[in-house]
């Protein structure tokens, strides 16, 4: 009878989680973790502010925020979310964002950052398959309609190839298990830099003779790598192998009999033995539980601003997952659901973990920021703080059609950072040059924690060009702020504009005595009231 | 906060307090509310150790500067002349240095390894430690990352050059782009820390107050460590825009200019000892067109001068006020210029034997170390790679470089080559 009992207990408990839609699992284990009070659901307006930067890459317009605080439907936020996971604006932001994270700002290879961002943004629009995306990177050879995915391999440089594969798809750093195993992570070996380096080493540029393109194409593999640990005497060989898997052999054929097809269209002849499709292949596998866990880990981190393991390169048993019960069932959901992008970056966006506040709960001073208690504040990306000014300025639509006359001069970038160069960018191509150069990391470095810097609090508080954008032209934010009446209207404006909210009270009897001090100088006290929300922290963060 | 470790952080004690003692660098910044007291500017001027690193890129020639051997088959057209330490002779195109050589070190025995340019200038400045497959910074960045600046007003890490300038986070290698350099073009500052125009200095202070309490307001309810760091950016901001003094070449007395030169390398010298005066930790100087592969014997009698004497100028001010007990100055390229005299009369890159000059912070007055052949072609004695150069001016700075680790990633690094040794014979 008792283990009947058992048995009925364990089913219903069985039958009760399957059904149970991975969002709340988030806020069950999240809350089994948090150790302490939670912050309550973020208000409609934090929450959609937050909702459209992390999923449209940008704030709301004030009439957005105006309407969505009317709208009463209990199911707003849901539906909100569907919308924007099916929008252009989602496929562009995270083009941006998953190049960053992937190509880090290097621009290597013969396939252009056009050619690669309509790739991702294609897909991206449609059902974005996390292991689909990594196959045809790791896998390319340039031919088809892939060819695009060529750019993640940059210049075929095997060691780049090796260390990136492990970084950004596996979450191993393995830069320093090149010349001996890791010194403190005791799971990362020299080998398992050399196995994956034993996939790679095969793969080349060629030009193909007739349409003069690049391609990547593979040589004829016949022996094992070898390595030596700088610590070590002998030598060691490896084959193909991933990191927890099986050696890969690799075959011996009769001279002459080594290609699969002959040397043909301009480019050489393609072995059969192809470890760098094989890679393609094994990695991206539901079986490959690091390959699976990196991605998970890198979605929940673009989302949620830290990673489970953080830093994102870092994913090891010394740097376990700050929820490992959570890690573990996303990991295993993911997969089953095909690696399905849209559906994790869903379902992280339905939890209220996710739609928390910011704000500390009652009475609690500090919270750790890897038990989620509050939303964690992300800092926006280099492309979204333009965006954002734009937007929140009201100079999106004559600033990003600006196109320099075709026989301009190129413009002096350094220049303009030192003087030399007095004008202002006449293209939105170089207005955003001048803002990457502000805000994003130097080529080859990952974006991942927040570096606010002497130089970029330099640039938002005294650059010409913001300035000039918060003057009273072209039906922007200041320009409608000079033809309202009353304080209340022109902070409720203003702060809707801003910092897509209603101002408080205070923060409306700040802008009313602030404009009585100022009655001689309205439009430019407009612009100084406009300029420190501007340069507030509430606006630089999403939060 | 944080549990995990930031992926820079090394694990001294000053990070575990805060992020703000983390963020003293061009990126970040240190928060102190007001400008500093007099009192205590005069103090980091007495005490806080300080460097001027200046770089003559391409390569400078020893044979023409400070390793003249006129009787040897090497020997260029100029003539040697006596220095202030009996015996020791110069080349006749550094007479302010011959002046004050017992005050300075030189070492004639540098040994490298790097004949190349494009890898040499890296190498050299990142010290060339032991490959453990990270990209080491700079020593600028280095030093601001080992010592933070030595006044919390001021970037610790300044870099002088021709052209143009900004913010260049590169150089911090492994430590972020945090410990990068804000870089002065021709030594002018970076147009960002001047007011736009139009903006009075009431309404920026207006506006200032209107920023800084809607932060306020937001930091009630809030916790995170990213609020503080955002803000201390901005104080550190405008702390740097209060002292524009600083770049400003009216407080100069006119004879300084007539004593560092007018050329581009003098005057930015000159701005160098502005900022070492006013605490930056660590200023670099560059000077580019060393590369003597032609003519370099019409093209050393222009520019050599044009380093002589604005070096023996900032070693007789720092002297003068009292700086140069706590303040290292270096002379130095990327490495050296071939005895052998090329067919376009040029020397091409020596990095077999070569010589640089330093002066200050514990290094010894008057003394010029290192023996060579005859020819002065190759080292006889002991001679020194760039990782005994980093040991010696680690420990001229306090810092133990056998002790010293960064952490990176869980991996501790050396801050200098393992297997060098500071350069005792030019330290006191």
């Amino acid at each position: 009878m008792r283990a009947i009992m058992v048995i009925w207990l364990l089913l219903t408990a069985l039958s009760g989680r399957a059904a149970e839609p991975l969002h709340q699992a988030i806020d069950r284990l999240i809350a089994a973790g948090a150790g302490g009070p939670v912050a309550g659901l973020s208000d409609d307006a934090e929450f959609f502010r937050r909702v459209h930067l992390d999923l449209a890459g940008n704030v709301p317009t004030p009439a957005a925020v105006r309407a969505f605080l009317k709208n009463s439907a209990k199911d707003k936020r849901t539906k909100l979310i569907h919308q924007l996971l099916a929008g252009d604006a989602f496929a562009a932001h995270w083009t941006d964002r998953l190049t960053v994270m992937l190509l880090e700002r290097q621009n290597l290879g013969k396939v252009t950052d056009d050619e690669w961002r309509t790739f991702l943004t294609k897909q991206l629009k449609g059902k974005p398959r996390w292991d689909a995306l990594a196959r045809e990177m790791v896998g390319a050879t340039g031919q088809g309609e892939a060819r695009p995915a060529m750019k993640f391999l940059g210049t075929a440089n095997h060691h780049a190839m090796t260390e990136n594969v492990a970084r950004l798809f596996l979450g191993m750093d393995l830069k320093c298990a090149k010349c001996h195993d890791h010194p403190s992570v005791d799971e990362w070996k020299q080998v398992h830099y050399w196995g994956l380096f034993a996939y790679l080493n095969q793969t080349k540029n060629a030009t193909n003779s007739k349409d003069k393109k690049a391609y990547l194409v593979e040589g004829v593999a016949t022996a094992k790598v070898e390595f030596q640990s700088v610590f070590k005497v002998d030598k060691e060989s490896i084959g193909p192998r991933l990191p927890g898997g099986q050696e890969v052999a690799i075959p011996t054929f009769e001279k002459g009999q080594e290609f699969a097809q002959p040397a043909a269209n301009g480019l050489p002849g393609v072995p059969k033995f192809r470890p760098r499709e094989l890679l393609a292949r094994d990695l991206t596998t539901k079986g490959n539980a690091f390959f699976v866990r990196n991605a998970v880990n890198r979605i929940w981190f673009l989302m949620m601003g830290r990673g489970m393991s953080h830093s994102l390169d870092e994913v090891h048993g010394q740097n376990p997952p700050s929820h490992p019960k959570l890690m573990a069932l996303m990991t295993k959901e993911f997969a089953a659901n095909g690696f399905d992008i849209k559906w994790l970056v869903r379902e992280i966006a339905l939890s209220a973990s996710y739609q928390r506040s910011s704000r500390l709960p009652e009475g609690v001073k500090d919270v750790a920021a890897d038990r989620y208690r509050t939303a964690h504040p992300k800092a926006m990306t280099p492309e979204q703080i333009l965006r954002a000014v734009l937007q929140a300025t009201g100079n999106t639509k004559w600033v990003t059609a600006l196109k320099a006359p075709a026989n301009a001069e190129k413009f002096n970038r350094r220049g303009y950072f030192t003087g030399t160069n007095l004008e202002l960018p006449s293209s939105y191509e170089e207005v955003k040059a001048l803002w990457l150069l502000t805000y994003a990391e130097p080529a080859g470095m990952a974006e991942e924690d927040f570096l606010p810097g002497l130089n970029k609090a330099l640039f938002l508080m005294n650059d010409r060009m913001i300035q000039d954008w918060l003057k009273p032209k072209h039906g922007n934010l200041v320009e409608r702020l000079t033809k309202l009446k009353t304080p209340e209207a022109v902070a409720e404006e203003m702060y809707l504009s801003m910092l897509a909210r209603l101002p408080e009270a205070e923060e409306v009897a700040t802008v009313a005595e602030y404009l009585k001090a100022n009655e001689q100088r309205r439009p430019a006290a407009l612009s100084d009231l406009a300029w420190a929300l501007l340069t507030s922290t509430e606006f630089r963060l999403n939060h | 906060m944080n549990t995990q470790p930031h992926p820079h952080a090394c694990h001294s004690p000053e990070h575990g307090v805060s992020r703000r003692a983390m963020l003293g660098t061009v990126g970040g910044a240190v928060g102190f509310g007001s400008l500093m007291q007099p009192a205590v500017a005069e103090a980091i001027k007495k005490t806080e150790k300080r460097v001027c690193l200046i770089w003559l890129d391409g390569g400078i020639s020893q044979y023409e500067s400070w390793h003249p051997l006129p009787n040897s088959k090497y020997a260029g057209p100029f003539r040697n002349i006596k220095t202030s330490i009996p015996g020791v002779h110069f080349s006749e195109l550094v007479p302010e240095t011959a002046k004050i050589a017992h005050k300075i070190s030189v070492i004639r025995t540098m040994e490298t390894k790097d004949p190349n340019h494009s890898s040499g200038v890296p190498r050299i400045q990142r010290g060339d430690p032991i490959d453990r497959g990270v990209t080491y910074p700079y020593l600028g960045s280095a030093v601001a990352k080992l010592l933070g600046p030595a006044n919390p007003e001021l970037p610790p890490y300044i870099w002088i050059k021709p052209g143009n300038g900004g913010f260049l986070a590169k150089e911090g290698g492994f430590l972020g782009a945090q410990y990068g350099t804000l870089a002065l073009g021709d030594g002018k500052p970076p147009i960002h820390i001047h007011r736009p125009e139009g903006v009075s200095a009431e309404v920026d202070a207006a506006r200032n107050a209107l920023r800084q309490k809607a932060n306020e307001r937001f930091k009630a309810y809030r916790g995170a460590s990213e609020i503080d760091a955002y803000e201390t950016s901005y104080d550190m901001a405008r702390q740097l825009m209060a002292r524009k003094d600083i770049f400003d070449d009216s407080k100069l007395d006119p004879k300084d200019a007539e004593r560092y030169g007018t050329h581009p390398l003098g005057r930015h010298v000159l701005r160098a000892r502005q900022l070492l005066e006013a605490g930056v930790r660590f200023v670099k100087v560059n000077s580019y067109h060393w590369d003597t592969h032609g003519d370099n014997f019409n093209m050393s009698q222009r520019l050599i001068p044009q380093v002589d004497r604005p070096f023996a100028a900032l070693v007789n001010d720092l002297e003068e006020r009292g700086m140069l007990d706590n303040t290292l100055v270096i002379v130095m390229s990327e490495f050296g210029r071939t005895p052998i005299i090329n067919s376009r009369l040029g020397r091409d890159h020596w990095p077999d034997c070569w010589s640089i000059a330093l002066a200050g912070c514990g290094i010894k007055r008057g003394a010029v170390v290192g023996e060579t052949t005859k020819d002065g072609a190759w080292v006889e004695s002991e001679g020194y790679d760039i990782g005994h150069l980093f040991h010696t001016i680690f420990t001229l700075l306090g810092i133990n470089p056998r002790k010293t680790r960064y952490r990176f990633k869980g991996q501790k690094l050396a801050i200098a080559h393992d297997d060098c040794e500071p350069i005792k014979e030019v330290m006191q």
